[in-house]
């Protein structure tokens, strides 16, 4: 219970000084508090110092802040300065789009991992293993930006580009863990006393490793959240990436701490969620 | 078995392709907003998306006709201005229900007015008729008549009207009850937008058929062009409004007769230096930047149909000043682009003492002649201009540094800290009438981006602007105004504060499939007359 406490302090901490940090940086970037609108010829003087007026609210970024939670803790998340729509709105719209995007590319980009690993395993093949170490570090070479762009020149889902992304980095670290995990004495042991294949791969592989492909999830969720934010931009996917992308063109405040805020939450809600079933395998593993 | 399987294959297929046959028959219009609409709402409508739902839903009192550039009657049938151009009398149309079936009066426009001419509304429709201090009087005279009376006379009155989309002041639906062609039927964010068939749009054809044509329009909202022009080629989409040089080309050379140029359009691209005299930049500099031989030997030395030749691939026009030559009334055509002649450069730098030594240009004081031009990033025509820039002036000894910015970036650079020496960028000209340039041309306007707000004006020209500027608004008689902004235009064009460089054309493509397209050069170019658009599949219905 104290540990679990622990966890949510360390969150909750983390998630207000992101928050913060994320305010003053986009506070300090060239062009904060400036308008596209004001070029607008048709405006006139006053309207342009209105807009200029309506820009210079939140300056501090301090008082920003604390004005911003005092109202967090009503429900009230702000308004979006360059969509002009209240931001609980845009994210509650958003969210699930994004989580769409990420569990179909976390579930798939594991399946393709376990499943590449698992066989190349089970067959001994070099060949397979062969096969996924170059598909995977072929993708991994290849840019996010780039692999969007070819999925939207070939009419193929855009969700399927993130777990094109997921794959090669949760591949070689489920490969190089199974493989260690397969080559310990008391696996050759069993293989050589005849144990069937499903069984060793399950209860001596795999249980072993569970812990670290656990911290593995976590990273996982982080990445591909991560890799959301072009690849949403690039291919007009309606998710927060996106979102992400216009906030952080238009310097938009209060869209842009409200979503620094969500993905620190998810990332660490994944990561100590990892952490703590990976400390629950761990006495049944030793 | 074989055979029984083949027949189960058979159905199955013969059932798909009359399910997508059925899709297809609804007659839906598709093309693409570029970014996310930021209301619905017509008198907040800025940007361009919200424009575009404003066009495709609002019914407007008197409507631009973007062919004549005329104004034409649509729900007033007849307007009269009296009270020295003050007042704007309106008969309207009587018989016509909102889209929710709400009946519209004289009311509606009153209220649409008292809305528009909120002091808090900050909105550019609005401030286009801010002509002086002062309460709007609106007077419902009867049910199909309203008088609306400005506190000063508002030149080009009438033509205003065709941004205001009219307001239900008794609908519950408030913004969404429209009187236009279309009303939005359904919005998901990021996604798209889809606005179907007003069943009580008051416009019939010649037949006697209620328009417009088309069932419904869906706008999907997509940022990245390639994917759009893909999609266009494709099928997905019906037209494209707006193209660059580029993809217009790549789809001429794909399918010609998709693609469409109407001529020079209204919008320019013009480079100004920085005068501001407060301004970070060392005073030798500000004393080039002001000098009128400066600017003007600056100008000569651009080569302006390389840059339509090459960066527009002949798709833009070289432009002569504020007014480009396809608004037919405003346009003076006395004025000619200022010609490419460095030699003719030389003498007019030589005049203020520059002198070129080993193929560097130096000013009195022996500084050499070096600027940075500041752009919009991501603006790869800006951007091509530029460099086009950078080899002319290199040909007359003058260093020019290209500096690309986000656009936040560049904002508060020509308006806040005014740390730039020169800018490069774009005018986009929605309105014909050069009131809309007010902001612009007076010296105490924030838009004065040369030199902003300024307390008195800092040259006589400037002066002698203003004091046109503020005649032509002051005065109904079109002729009268004419003068006065042909010779605001010669002092634009012997000044130069903006080195006016191209008018890029208005180009589109349009898919074979739509019938009763004419692309023109005013926007919107391709929808301005949605309700007479047909698809493919409606011609045999409308006949």
């Amino acid at each position: 219970m104290f540990r679990l406490g622990k966890h949510v302090a360390r969150i909750l901490l983390t998630v207000l000084l992101g928050g913060i940090l994320g305010a003053t940086l986009l506070r300090v970037a060239p062009g904060f508090g400036v308008d596209e609108e004001e070029l607008d010829s048709r405006l006139n003087d006053q309207s342009i110092r209105a807009l200029r007026q309506e820009q210079q609210t939140d300056t501090n970024v301090i008082t920003f802040y604390f004005r911003y939670l005092g109202r967090m803790l009503h429900g009230d998340l702000g308004i979006s300065r360059t969509l002009r729509r209240p931001v609980s709105e845009l994210l509650r719209e958003r969210l699930p789009e994004t989580a769409k995007s990420v569990t179909l590319s976390l579930a798939l980009g594991w399946a393709l991992s376990f499943a590449l690993v698992i066989l190349a395993l089970m067959s001994r093949s070099w060949s397979v293993d062969l096969f996924g170490s170059v598909i995977s570090g072929f993708l991994l070479c290849l840019p996010a930006a780039v692999l969007s762009v070819l999925f939207v020149m070939s009419r193929a889902p855009a969700r399927l580009v993130l777990a094109l992304i997921v794959f090669p980095n949760v591949y070689r670290y489920v490969r190089n863990l199974l493989l260690r995990s397969a080559s310990q004495p008391h696996v050759l042991m069993a293989q050589a006393k005849g144990l069937g294949n499903f069984r060793i791969m399950l209860w001596h592989i795999l249980w072993p490793a569970a812990p670290q492909l656990l911290a593995l999830g976590g990273v996982s969720v982080s990445l591909a959240l991560t890799a959301a934010i072009p690849v949403e931009a690039l291919c007009d996917l309606p998710g927060i990436g996106q979102l992400a992308w216009k906030a952080a063109l238009g310097r938009d405040l209060y869209l842009l701490v409200n979503l620094t805020m969500v993905v620190t939450v998810i990332t660490l809600l994944a990561n100590s969620a990892s952490n703590l079933l990976g400390e629950a395998f761990r006495p049944s593993a030793a | 078995m074989k055979q029984h399987r083949f027949r189960i294959i058979l159905v199955v297929i013969s059932l798909l392709g009359a399910i997508t046959a059925f899709a297809q028959s609804g007659s839906e219009l598709r093309f693409c907003l570029h970014s996310e609409p930021k209301t619905f709402n017509p008198l907040l409508a800025e940007d361009d998306s919200s424009e575009t739902i404003r066009y495709l839903t609002g019914g407007v009192l008197i409507r631009v006709d973007r062919l004549t550039q005329n104004a034409i009657p649509e729900l007033a049938t007849a307007w009269k201005i009296s009270n020295g151009g003050r007042t704007i009398i309106f008969k309207l149309r009587d018989g016509v229900r909102f889209s929710d079936t709400t009946p519209f009066s004289a009311e509606d426009v009153g209220y649409t007015v008292r809305q528009l001419m909120d002091p808090a509304l900050h909105s550019p429709t609005a401030d286009s008729f801010r002509s002086g201090e002062g309460a709007v009087e609106i007077q419902v005279l009867s049910r199909n008549r309203v008088a609306i009376t400005f506190p000063a006379p508002i030149a080009g009155l009438d033509k205003l009207f065709d941004q205001v989309g009219i307001m239900s002041a008794k609908s519950p639906q408030k913004e969404m009850a429209v009187l236009g062609p279309y009303h939005v039927a359904e919005y998901k964010a990021g996604s798209y937008v889809l606005l179907q068939r007003n069943p009580n749009y008051w416009k019939h054809d010649g037949s006697g058929k209620q328009l417009p044509y088309i069932e419904s329009i869906k706008l999907d909202i997509q940022q990245n062009r390639d994917t759009e022009i893909l999609r266009l080629l494709r099928g997905e989409l019906d037209f494209i409004n707006s193209l660059d040089a580029e993809y217009f080309d790549k789809i001429l050379s794909q399918d010609s007769s998709m693609a469409h140029d109407a001529g020079v359009s209204l919008d320019s691209e013009q480079m100004w230096f920085n005068q501001v005299a407060s301004s970070p930049l060392p005073d030798y500099k500000k004393e080039w930047f002001r000098s009128t031989n400066f600017r003007r030997a600056i100008s000569e030395a651009i080569n302006r149909d390389d840059l339509a030749r090459i960066v527009f691939h002949g798709h833009a026009r070289p432009a002569v000043g504020p007014v480009s030559i396809a608004n037919k009334f405003w346009f003076n055509s006395k004025l000619q682009p200022h010609p490419f002649d460095p030699t003719s450069a030389l003498q007019r730098l030589s005049q203020d003492g520059f002198q070129l030594r080993d193929g560097v240009l130096r000013d009195r004081q022996g500084h050499g002649v070096e600027f940075s031009l500041i752009t919009n990033s991501g603006n790869k025509y800006r951007e091509r201009m530029a460099t086009m820039i950078q080899q002319d002036l290199a040909g007359i000894g003058i260093k020019l540094n290209i500096v690309t910015l986000d656009f936040p970036s560049l904002i508060e650079r020509i308006t806040r800290s005014f740390n730039y020496e020169a800018c490069l960028l774009g005018l986009v000209n929605n309105d014909l009438d050069p009131d809309s340039q007010m902001n612009i041309w007076l010296s105490s306007a924030e838009n004065h981006q040369w030199n902003p707000n300024q307390k008195s004006p800092a040259t006589n020209w400037e002066a002698e602007i203003d004091k046109l500027m503020r005649a032509q608004a002051s005065t109904l008689d079109s002729r009268k105004r004419k003068t006065y902004f042909d010779q605001v235009q010669e002092i634009a064009w012997e000044q130069e504060p903006f080195i006016y460089l191209v008018n890029r054309n208005a180009l589109s493509a349009v898919s074979p499939s739509v019938h009763n397209a004419h692309p023109v050069v005013l926007r919107p170019q391709v929808y301005w007359n949605i309700d007479q658009l047909v698809l493919g599949n409606e011609v045999a219905r409308k006949h």
